[in-house]
């Protein structure tokens, strides 16, 4: 009924445009990455030396000349950018001082359960989030209302390694099993199949579910009072002076109106939740991303460093365009404007 | 509702009959009385209007009729008779969401809201919620709904009905939006229509517009239509009665003609008086004198004796005036018209 040419144009318009955009953001990205990696004093080898000069070992000049020059560390800070940046579009993202292997290598061992565990946080918060968020606010001022209100200012409130403590510890008492890790001692180095997957089931809910207690009780909130800043509007009156039946009501208007912030904010989510599992992976000891991110920076592994947070800034600026075009097909207003 | 005897004894021939209703807001600061024993009638076809300022009630009284209140609103006490076919249905007691009011609201009585903007979802073209509204009400398919519509906003004079039907509110012009939303609340052909201050938020040019087309779409398919304005002008130019409210009270009621040329409730001629004058050498202005009171402290007796240039001492603060007949079809709630008999 609509004139499909002139809104799939707008929207292929819009994409591309926004597409246009992310290019020079991410150049942005990866200089401010680099900049910020190299700004402490010292680098690497300085760490390296003095890590081994504490244990007694006497470094001889010409070995740290030669481990200078081997990552290029005596260049200025252009070169030394213009050297990685190239090298890493061709896919070669350098070499891990502290791991001693590539830096793909660690990421990719790695990558793979940060995302299983931030995606499965992600689908959590929304399942749980939104539909409590939408009774909070039809049956605002309840009892319910009231207990998701507690229930989710203490999820704010709790820090994740708490939650993770607790968790470890309620888990143990019930069942005896000590949850760390994602897989079960004898099924760590099984082929993957259904059993490991099972297993891999068994042990993921916990993380997934302290990752994003914090993210479900701000989703929960969030909702809350999105929804009921629309619920009152006008068009949801003259709605239900048409006819329209109450359920099917809030869920075409003013429930995909209060929605449009939550879809925005899922660019950023994942980035967000990739952060929030240091702590938890440290506890739960996961084999995660996060714990090493956190390692490179204090020893001051460079390449390993600036790969993954240019990972991270791109994953942010891909989740960012994702909302958006959702955002778009969503509400025509924002198709219009852009 | 099965007491009733025959509905047309009962209803006389009117569409809808309001009998005493009171509704009632509840807040932590206390109870607002905003309609506090309101009694009208309309027929078929015929055009009432209720004017009266701000918050007396006027826009809670159509509110209560569709049943669309905000949530700590209540109807408290009397009866919203509607005549639906050979069904006399009280809509005040009926479930507030349920099939009987759904299937009435809409396509027996609609409504016409202050605000064209947002009267239509931001994010669904007008004609989506047209359509939705027809095919809830009749077994009709989408393209023939899209073409009933379509007609429907022919009728109410948009320039290009065919593609308006696809557009977004925020594309419109605010004349435009205006007429969207009379198609909407026609889309069903109903037998009443709520008007509540649909001028009131547009320029004048619009407004003229906007009672033009209401007059020609009134003649055309012959609905009764209720005007909540605190325009006096809308209601002489519009409405064949008019009923004028004070803080949930009816204070007069009758013929336009009747009310503006012979007004007898002081509160009336208070009205009137205050409205400028275009006449050569008279340009003053007579405002009523004091402000509405608080709605949380109401006065005793008389709601207007605060205000009144004919209080009369010892009576009208002391008991609420009845409505006294003081020509046929003419009602007034004054003491100085009787009613104080009771008293000394």
């Amino acid at each position: 009924m609509r004139p499909p040419d002139s809104e799939s144009r707008q929207m292929l318009l819009f994409i591309l445009r926004r597409l246009i955009v992310m290019i020079p953001v991410t150049i942005l990205i990866s200089v401010i990455g680099f900049i910020i990696i190299q700004a402490p004093p010292g680098d690497f080898v300085s760490s390296y030396i003095a890590g081994l000069e504490a244990q007694g070992d006497i470094i001889e000049p010409e070995l740290i000349d030669s481990l200078r020059a081997r990552y290029g560390l005596g260049e200025p800070i252009y070169v030394q950018y213009f050297r990685w940046v190239s090298s890493f579009v061709e896919g070669d993202l350098g070499y891990s001082m502290i791991y001693r292997e590539p830096v793909v290598d660690v990421i990719a061992q790695r990558l793979p359960s940060s995302f299983t565990i931030s995606l499965l946080s992600l689908i959590l918060v929304f399942a749980i989030g939104i539909p409590i968020g939408i009774l909070s606010a039809t049956k605002q001022y309840s009892l319910a209302d009231y207990s998701f209100t507690v229930v989710g200012f203490l999820g704010v409130a709790t820090p994740n390694f708490l939650l993770a403590l607790v968790g470890l510890w309620l888990l143990f008492k019930w069942t005896g099993n000590v949850a760390i890790g994602l897989y079960s001692p004898e099924m760590q180095n099984a082929p993957f199949g259904l059993a490991k997957f099972l297993d891999l089931v068994g042990h993921i809910w916990l993380p997934a579910l302290i990752v994003g207690t914090a993210g479900t009780a701000e989703l929960i909130r969030t909702m809350r009072a999105n929804l009921l800043d629309e619920l009152p509007k006008q068009y949801v009156t003259v709605a239900r002076a048409r006819g329209v039946k109450p359920t099917k009501l809030l869920y075409k208007y003013p429930l995909r109106i209060a929605i449009n912030p939550v879809i925005s904010t899922v660019g950023w989510l994942l980035p967000v939740l990739v952060e929030g599992e240091v702590l938890v992976s440290l506890v739960l000891g996961l084999p995660t991303i996060a714990p090493v991110l956190l390692d490179s920076l204090l020893q001051q592994d460079m390449f390993l460093a600036t790969s993954i947070i240019m990972i991270l800034g791109i994953l942010t600026l891909i989740g960012t365009l994702l909302s958006d075009i959702l955002l778009a097909i969503v509400d025509p207003r924002i198709r219009g404007a852009v | 509702m099965d007491e009733l005897a025959p509905p047309d004894s009962a209803m006389n021939g009117s569409l809808l009959s309001v009998r005493n209703l009171q509704t009632h807001f509840f807040s932590r600061e206390g109870v607002v009385k905003a309609v506090d024993g309101v009694s009208f009638d309309i027929r078929p076809g015929e055009i009432l209007g209720i004017a009266g300022e701000s918050g007396c009630g006027k826009s809670v009284t159509s509110q209560s009729i569709l049943r669309i209140l905000p949530r700590n609103g209540k109807i408290v006490g009397g009866e919203i008779l509607f005549q639906n076919d050979d069904r006399t249905i009280d809509l005040a007691t009926e479930d507030a969401d349920g099939r009987v009011l759904r299937d009435i609201r809409g396509k027996e009585i609609a409504m016409i809201f202050q605000e064209p903007m947002t009267a239509f979802s931001p994010v669904h073209t007008i004609g989506d919620q047209i359509i939705e509204t027809i095919r809830i009400h009749q077994e009709v398919s989408k393209e023939e709904a899209h073409d009933q519509a379509v007609e429907m906003l022919r009728r109410v004079g948009m320039p290009n009905p065919a593609r308006n039907i696809d557009e977004y509110t925020f594309n419109l012009s605010g004349g435009m939006r205006q007429r969207a939303m009379v198609a909407l609340s026609l889309s069903c052909r109903p037998k009443l229509l709520i008007a509540d201050e649909p001028t009131t938020a547009v320029d004048v040019t619009i407004q003229a517009q906007m009672l033009e087309l209401l007059r020609d779409i009134q003649a055309d398919l012959g609905m009764a239509i209720i005007m909540i304005t605190h325009d006096l002008g809308v209601i002489a130019e519009l409405t064949d009665r008019v009923m004028i409210m004070y803080l949930g009270k009816e204070v007069e009621h009758g013929t336009v003609e009747d009310v503006f040329h012979r007004p007898q409730h002081p509160y009336t001629r208070g009205l009137l008086a205050s409205i400028p004058k275009m006449e050569p050498g008279r340009v003053e202005i007579e405002p009523i004198e004091g402000v509405v009171p608080n709605p949380y402290a109401m006065p005793s007796g008389c709601k207007f004796h605060t205000r009144c240039p004919d209080f009369i001492a010892g009576v009208c603060e002391k008991l609420d005036p009845p409505l006294t007949e003081v020509a046929k079809g003419h009602e007034v709630s004054c003491f100085l018209y009787g009613g104080k008999e009771g008293l000394e």
